[in-house]
């Protein structure tokens, strides 16, 4: 039997439901087991229906986004909050201020009569059954568990650094060898170490490992590095707004 | 009575539109975009520039590299940067990549099956798969190429100031000018497709781009002269929308594919301007929704266009040498063409090398006018005499010939 699936999108950049296209031919596999019953980045059709997965991604950032997402959540068994906005907030979530400040900022008035929020993630607001952050995430990791779940089986969670993966491609660490602030140790795994790739830092996109991560001696080491604390501790909350302390 | 588009579909992002209707005659339409504000120009603030293009990136993901790329050229003009033609070359070979995944993604995908009459591609596959599947291939390609200049397909945090992360090597480059000789000839048959839409919306008084073809030090409009954007642009903020509008010298303009062939034909590649010589009368006649004939031109100009820079690339080798930067204050404005039209990003930098002040309007907020008498005068033309699935198909046929990109047009600020 066919699964009928439901793709909503909040405040955001559009990667994450973008990126499902990105599948290319494996989103035609997919489509052996789906029917899309909404998903309005790539399709005009449209059925209020009970679903059996939901994918959400974005943040919560107006009543709006609120309440599709509750809307979302009713009318699904399983729920997956998809991408760093939508598991920690990701970037616009790190914005520091009141709302009615930063719409006075940014449009010169303190009225909102498009119900802006404070950016949260949708973990915030309901129960989610999948978590899978990235900024965005990692297009095969969304088909594994898709697949996965079109079978019956419980899609698994990663909970590695992703210092892992980086020894795994054997790249030179950045911090180490070159004193570059790389945010590997205490993020979550899953993309491949892909910026360290191009010999770049970790910003970690991914937000930081559930429980094992250790900001605080991170902090230390690029402290020693001769970062100043001001910029550390903007680079750390950028995707995890006020999760990592120290 | 008003008619009420709850929310465009096949455009990225969240918007809508309200039609407002009084004594049986179209008054007014409004297009809403209740895409929640991201606080961009805040975010950056007081951050370090070398990671301000890494998040700026972030506003939107089908043109994030263009973001990359004007965050980095505003701040290396703060900062007195000069880099040689082997970086400037690699930029502008991850923008053609960008212009190749966004058109791609948009013609076939997107608008493909409204000429089709099909809901969305997908559906379209199961009788023109050959179609769909070509599409998809191109698009892979402009992927490919943002990933190796940008660093990923999404997000990527290649693209830095003064340089690059990582170089592509000699064989990579090779792919992608073999790749690109490859996808010419699917490619010309989607400018043949498109050749056939109709004129829909407004048609444009004023076109806006950047000087060169895909990036510039300035912008031009019809009359060719070269202006910074403070010079005659000016914004305002709409009660409904959180995304502001914009007017050059008072009036509204376009930003995107067809201003950029009407006001630069001459810059275009030769199977490229062969095309645009062929539907130059269509395409002068300003309809809006001739903007997708536009795009398709484009598509080939990309693809030819980073053969040509590949190639040249490959003759002169890659050195691979980033240029050093010392902090100190100063002001810069980057000028990109994303693929859905102007771009802007403008820094202040502190002594320190932190972002003091920050002000980036997007192409979706530039169009933003355009648009709203797009939907006006279509609205007017059809109201009474389409059926009223017909009417509002029309209108939203007439959104997404702009290609409108509504998460990125919510982050205009002047601070
Ligand atoms: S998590 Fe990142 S890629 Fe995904 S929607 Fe949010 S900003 Fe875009
Ligand atoms: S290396 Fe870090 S910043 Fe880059 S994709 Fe992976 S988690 Fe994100």
């Amino acid at each position: 039997m066919m699964l009928k699936l439901g793709v909503f999108e909040l405040t955001d950049c559009g990667g994450c439901a973008l990126n499902i296209l990105f599948l290319y031919e494996k989103l035609f596999d997919l489509l052996e087991f789906y029917e899309i019953k909404e998903f309005h980045m790539a399709s005009s059709f449209k059925e209020h229906d009970t679903l059996d997965i939901a994918i959400v991604t974005g943040s919560v950032s107006t009543q709006r986004d609120l309440d599709l997402l509750h809307y979302a959540r009713n009318h699904s068994n399983y729920l997956i909050a998809l991408g760093t906005c939508a598991t920690h907030g990701d970037v616009q979530a790190s914005v520091e201020g009141k709302i009615r400040d930063k719409l006075e900022k940014v449009y010169g008035t303190k009225a909102n009569p498009m119900k802006a929020l404070d950016s949260t993630p949708i973990v915030q607001h309901v129960a989610v059954d999948y978590a899978m952050p990235g900024c965005p995430y990692d297009k095969d990791e969304i088909y594994q568990v898709l697949m996965n779940l079109a079978k019956g089986i419980e899609p698994p969670t990663k909970d590695y650094p992703l210092c892992v993966e980086c020894k795994l491609n054997e790249y030179e660490c950045v911090l180490v060898k070159r004193g570059i602030p790389c945010l590997g140790p205490i993020t979550l795994g899953g993309c491949n170490a892909i910026c360290v790739k191009s010999q770049l830092g970790c910003i970690g996109c991914r937000g930081p490992i559930p429980k094992e991560a250790n900001p605080a001696s991170e902090f230390e080491i690029l402290k020693e590095l001769g970062y100043d604390e001001e910029y550390l501790r903007r680079k750390f909350k950028t995707f995890a707004r006020g999760e990592l302390r120290w | 009575m008003n008619i009420e588009i709850e929310a465009f579909t096949r455009v990225e992002g969240n918007g809508g539109a309200e039609i407002l209707i009084e004594n049986g005659e179209v008054k007014d339409v409004k297009v809403k975009i209740f895409e929640g504000p991201r606080f961009f120009e805040l975010l950056t603030l007081g951050r370090h520039y070398w990671d301000v293009p890494d998040l700026e990136a972030r506003i939107c993901a089908i043109c994030y590299l263009s973001h990359s790329v004007a965050s980095v050229l505003g701040i290396e003009r703060a900062l007195g940067v000069n880099v040689p033609e082997e970086i400037t070359l690699l930029r502008e070979l991850g923008l053609l990549g960008e212009l190749i995944e966004s058109h791609a993604l948009h013609l076939y995908l997107l608008v493909a099956p409204d000429l089709f009459g099909y809901a969305d591609a997908i559906r379209m596959a199961s009788k023109h798969g050959e179609v769909v599947k070509e599409g998809i291939t191109i698009k892979a390609f402009g992927n490919y190429i943002r990933e190796l200049l940008g660093g990923r397909e999404i997000h990527g945090i290649n693209i830095k100031p003064g340089g690059f992360g990582r170089y592509p090597t000699i064989e990579e480059l090779e792919q992608i000018e073999s790749q690109c000789e490859a996808l010419l000839r699917p490619a010309r048959r989607v400018v043949n497709i498109f050749a056939e839409q109709e004129p829909l919306g407004a048609t444009v008084q004023h076109y806006i781009a950047t000087n060169e073809y895909l990036y510039g030090d300035k912008l031009i409009a019809e009359d060719g002269e070269k202006f910074d954007y403070l010079e005659h642009i000016e914004e305002k903020t709409l009660p409904y929308s959180f995304a502001k509008q914009s007017r050059y010298k008072g009036n509204i303009f376009m930003v995107g594919a067809l201003p950029r062939v009407m006001l630069k034909h001459d810059m275009l590649t030769p199977m490229a301007k062969h095309f645009y010589e062929e539907h130059k009368e269509k395409l002068a006649s300003g309809y809006v929704s001739f903007n997708n004939l536009a795009q398709a031109i484009e598509l080939l100009y990309a693809l030819e266009k980073a053969k040509e820079v590949a190639k040249t690339l490959l003759d002169k080798g890659i050195e691979g040498e980033n240029v050093p930067i010392e902090p100190q204050e100063g002001e810069g404005i980057g000028y990109v063409e994303a693929p859905r039209g102007v771009l802007v990003h403008h820094y202040r930098i502190d002594e320190k090398g932190n972002i003091a002040y920050s002000n980036i309007i997007t192409p979706t907020a530039f169009n933003h006018g355009i648009m709203e008498l797009s939907l006006y005068e279509e609205a007017r033309k059809r109201y009474g005499s389409s059926d009223e699935t017909t009417f509002l198909q029309k209108l939203e046929e007439t959104v997404r010939a702009f290609d409108p990109c509504i998460s990125c047009s919510v982050h205009i600020v002047r601070l």
